[in-house]
Order: structure tokens, then C-alpha cells, then sequence
């Protein structure tokens, strides 16, 4: 009996097996769809945002803009107004908004140049960073602090007190020029454009000042 | 005899092929996270939504605090009722547990750290794994003997227009070219007010 089973149950085996294969081929079919995931691992995406490296401090990248670096572009992602009213020399505009759109990922997705980020603060920047780290788009770049530091540091640098190191006067020295670079003007900067000029007439206006001025005292006695 | 040997090997290799793929049917191991939300919809949500949350709305019954700083700030000083999770770590199994725990009870999960800008990473992190629950505190915290003081953060607010101050020093700088002859001036007439009063004297003996 059971040899009997067993025959009629083998003369179907390989269309049991061409079943199971069929089933199995199937489910192949779909298993792709529950992988996919885009960008790179949640994990990964984390321990490259946990570290500092993609801050980029205000004074290196004066030094970039001043050296005329070819290697690096720079995207405001503040929005257009904003934009407009003030922006780093030769950015390019794109607002968080628009951070995907067609025309702003030929920017952000390639290894020509390094992308640097920047906006008033750099909380919409680290966003704009982790969204397109996520999509693993290379070379990118926050301006640590943004413009505000920007204008705390290289537009306007607090001037160093007495106690200060030799290093923060230097420092203070290089901002400050990095400062004229950007368009601020110094009075003392005009002052030494034309010093001499300055200084040879007032003298002489004085001396005729006080002459006129020793002779009705004189005349008073 | 042969062709029996022959469908033998056929249906015994059959047989470890499929076993072949059931194992790795099993072994399959479903990645612990996913993305739930895809990069443009994170982008949407967070430019659309509003997720900062001043310090004055921090408490409530549905709101949970979470400090992402590390066990030693944390240890040090932290908000009431807060509890940690040091963003490096926002994914080991135990973190994603309470995270979880919390999405399930519908609370909102408000993240905050030393500046708003240290919740930056944890908070699109967990916006784009499918936390639609989680804000950022826009607060400040900072010790003074000892004591966490914490403050209102402004953020992303222009500090000064950069524009205007340029401008500003440019009009400046020509204003202040005229002005300091007159001063070098000045002191040079006080020297002879000095000397018209020594004369008088003189004169009224």
C-alpha cells in the first residue's frame, strides 16, 4: 500500500518541483520591493552626521574666497529674498524648498567641487547636508554658524583687549583685512590713503588760526 | 538501470536547490531600520511644517522630553522629566524601543540639546525613519554655578544686515575723514586760550 502511495506520489515529482520552483520564483519577485531603500543605511547616515568634519569655519573660507580656490561652490539655501538683500561673493541660490528640484541636483550631485552650505544659522544648512547625505552625494559642506557668524568673525571682528595673546591680535589683523576684502571700509583705511595731504594743510590752517587769535588777546591787555 | 541513476541525481539536486533558497528565505534578515519617508517628503515636511518648539510650550501631559547630549551633561543638569538619549546612540535596540514605545502612545517626542542646532541630525534622522511625532525645542542651555539655565534660542534669525553695515561703514569712513582736522584743531586752540590767560595776568600787574 504505502509503496503503492509513494509510487503515484513520485510520478508527480517534478511537477511538484517545478511548483515549488515556480512559488519560489514568485516570491523572488517581490522581495526586492521590501529591500529597497533609498540612500544609504540609517545607521551610516548617522555616524557621518554625528561627527564635526563637514564644518567648514568662516575663516578658512574667507581665505578660500580671498585665494580665489577654484575647487569649491557655494549654495545659499536661506530663501530668495534673502538672497538678494546679501549673499557670499558667487553663491548660488537654492532654497531649502527647492533642495531637490531638477535644477538644483546638477549642483549638488557631483565630485567636480566641493559644495559648501551655508544659511543665516546653520540649522537649515545641517538639514540641507543630512538630506542630500542621505542620498550620498559627496563633497558637501556646512559654513559652521552661518552668516551670522560670518559677520561675527570676517565682517565685523570684535577688536582684542589688552590680555589677549600676540595670536588674537594676528588673528584680529587677518580678519580685518579679510574684512576690507569684503567691502568694509575702515576710516583709518582712508585716513592712509591720502595722509599727507591731510596733515600738511591742517598745520598750516592752525598756525594762522592761532596768530590771529595771540593778537586781539594782546591787544585786549 | 542508467536512466534511473539519471533522474535520481535530477530530483536530488532539485531537492538542494530548493533547499538552497528556503535557507536563505529564512536567514533573511529584514534591516532593523528603514526609511518610511523618501528624501522629497522629508524635504516637504519639514520646510511645510512648523517643528520648533519655543520653551514656553515644553510641557503638557502628551509631551516628552528628550535630552540628546551626552550621559555626563545629562547627569550634570537636564530639564525636568527629560530623558536621555545621546544622539550617536538614537538607534541602538533599546533607544528604538522607547521611541517606538512613545510613537505608540501618541505622545511628541521634543528633542533638545546644548543649542537647537545639536537636534538638527537626531531630529531628520527620526523624521525620515517615520516619527511624525518629533519636534525641536528651540532652547539654550548653559550652566551658571552649577545650575542649567536655559533660554529661549533664536535661530536662524540675520543678526545684522550685512548689506547695511558695509554700506554703513563706507558712509562712515567718508564722514569721519572731514571731521579730524577740526579735532586736531581743537587742541591746539586750547593752548592758546592757556596763553591768553597767562598774559592778562601779566598785564594787571
Amino acid at each position: 500500500m504505502v509503496n503503492r502511495k509513494l509510487a503515484k506520489v513520485s510520478s508527480f515529482r517534478y511537477t511538484i518541483l517545478a511548483i515549488i520552483f515556480v512559488i519560489l520564483a514568485a516570491g523572488l519577485v517581490l522581495l526586492p520591493k521590501y529591500v529597497k531603500h533609498e540612500g544609504i543605511d540609517p545607521a551610516e547616515l548617522l555616524s557621518k552626521a554625528s561627527s564635526t568634519e563637514r564644518y567648514i569655519s568662516s575663516d578658512v573660507l574667507a581665505d578660500k574666497i580671498i585665494n580665489q580656490d577654484p575647487s569649491f561652490i557655494l549654495i545659499d539655501v536661506r530663501n530668495e529674498a534673502e538672497y538678494e538683500k546679501y549673499s557670499l561673493p558667487n553663491a548660488i541660490n537654492i532654497p531649502l524648498k527647492k533642495l531637490l528640484d531638477e535644477d538644483s541636483i546638477p549642483y549638488l550631485n557631483q565630485s567636480q567641487y566641493s559644495v559648501i552650505l551655508y544659511s543665516n544659522d546653520n540649522i537649515y544648512a545641517d538639514q540641507a547636508w543630512v538630506i542630500c547625505n542621505r542620498l550620498n552625494y559627496k563633497n558637501l559642506k556646512v559654513l559652521k554658524g552661518g552668516l551670522n557668524n560670518w559677520y561675527n568673525t570676517i565682517i565685523n571682528p570684535p577688536s582684542p583687549t589688552e590680555n589677549m595673546t600676540n595670536l588674537d591680535y594676528e588673528l584680529f589683523n587677518t580678519r580685518k583685512a579679510a574684512s576690507m576684502f569684503f567691502g568694509v571700509v575702515y576710516p583709518e583705511q582712508i585716513k592712509a590713503d591720502k595722509p599727507i595731504v591731510v596733515k600738511k594743510a591742517a598745520p598750516k590752517k592752525v598756525i594762522t588760526v592761532e596768530k590771529k587769535k595771540k593778537k586781539p588777546a594782546e591787544g585786549g591787555c | 538501470m542508467k536512466e534511473l541513476e539519471k533522474t535520481k541525481r535530477i530530483s536530488i539536486a532539485g531537492v538542494i536547490s530548493i533547499l538552497v533558497v528556503l535557507i536563505a528565505v529564512l536567514s533573511y534578515k529584514k534591516p532593523k531600520h528603514l526609511y518610511v519617508n523618501n528624501s522629497k517628503t522629508t524635504l516637504e515636511t519639514i520646510t511645510t511644517n512648523n517643528h520648533f518648539v519655543a520653551l514656553d510650550a515644553l510641557k503638557g501631559n502628551d509631551v516628552v522630553l528628550v535630552d540628546v547630549r551626552n550621559q555626563f551633561e545629562f547627569d550634570k543638569g537636564h530639564l525636568e522629566n527629560a530623558i536621555n538619549i545621546y544622539t550617536p546612540e538614537i538607534l541602538s535596540d533599546k533607544n528604538t524601543s522607547i521611541l517606538n514605545n512613545l510613537k505608540n502612545n501618541n505622545k511628541t517626542i521634543i528633542l533638545y540639546g546644548t543649542t537647537t542646532n545639536d537636534v538638527t541630525v537626531p531630529f531628520l534622522l527620526l523624521t525620515q525613519l517615520g516619527y511624525s511625532n518629533v519636534k525641536m525645542a528651540t532652547i539654550k542651555n548653559s550652566y551658571y554655578q552649577n545650575q542649567l539655565i536655559t533660554i529661549n534660542d533664536t535661530i536662524e534669525k540675520p543678526i545684522a544686515d550685512i548689506k547695511a553695515f558695509i554700506d554703513e561703514s563706507i558712509k562712515k569712513a567718508a564722514t569721519i575723514e572731514k571731521p579730524i582736522p577740526v579735532k586736531v584743531v581743537t587742541p591746539k586752540k586750547v593752548i592758546t586760550v592757556e596763553k591768553k590767560k597767562k598774559k592778562p595776568a601779566e598785564g594787571g600787574c
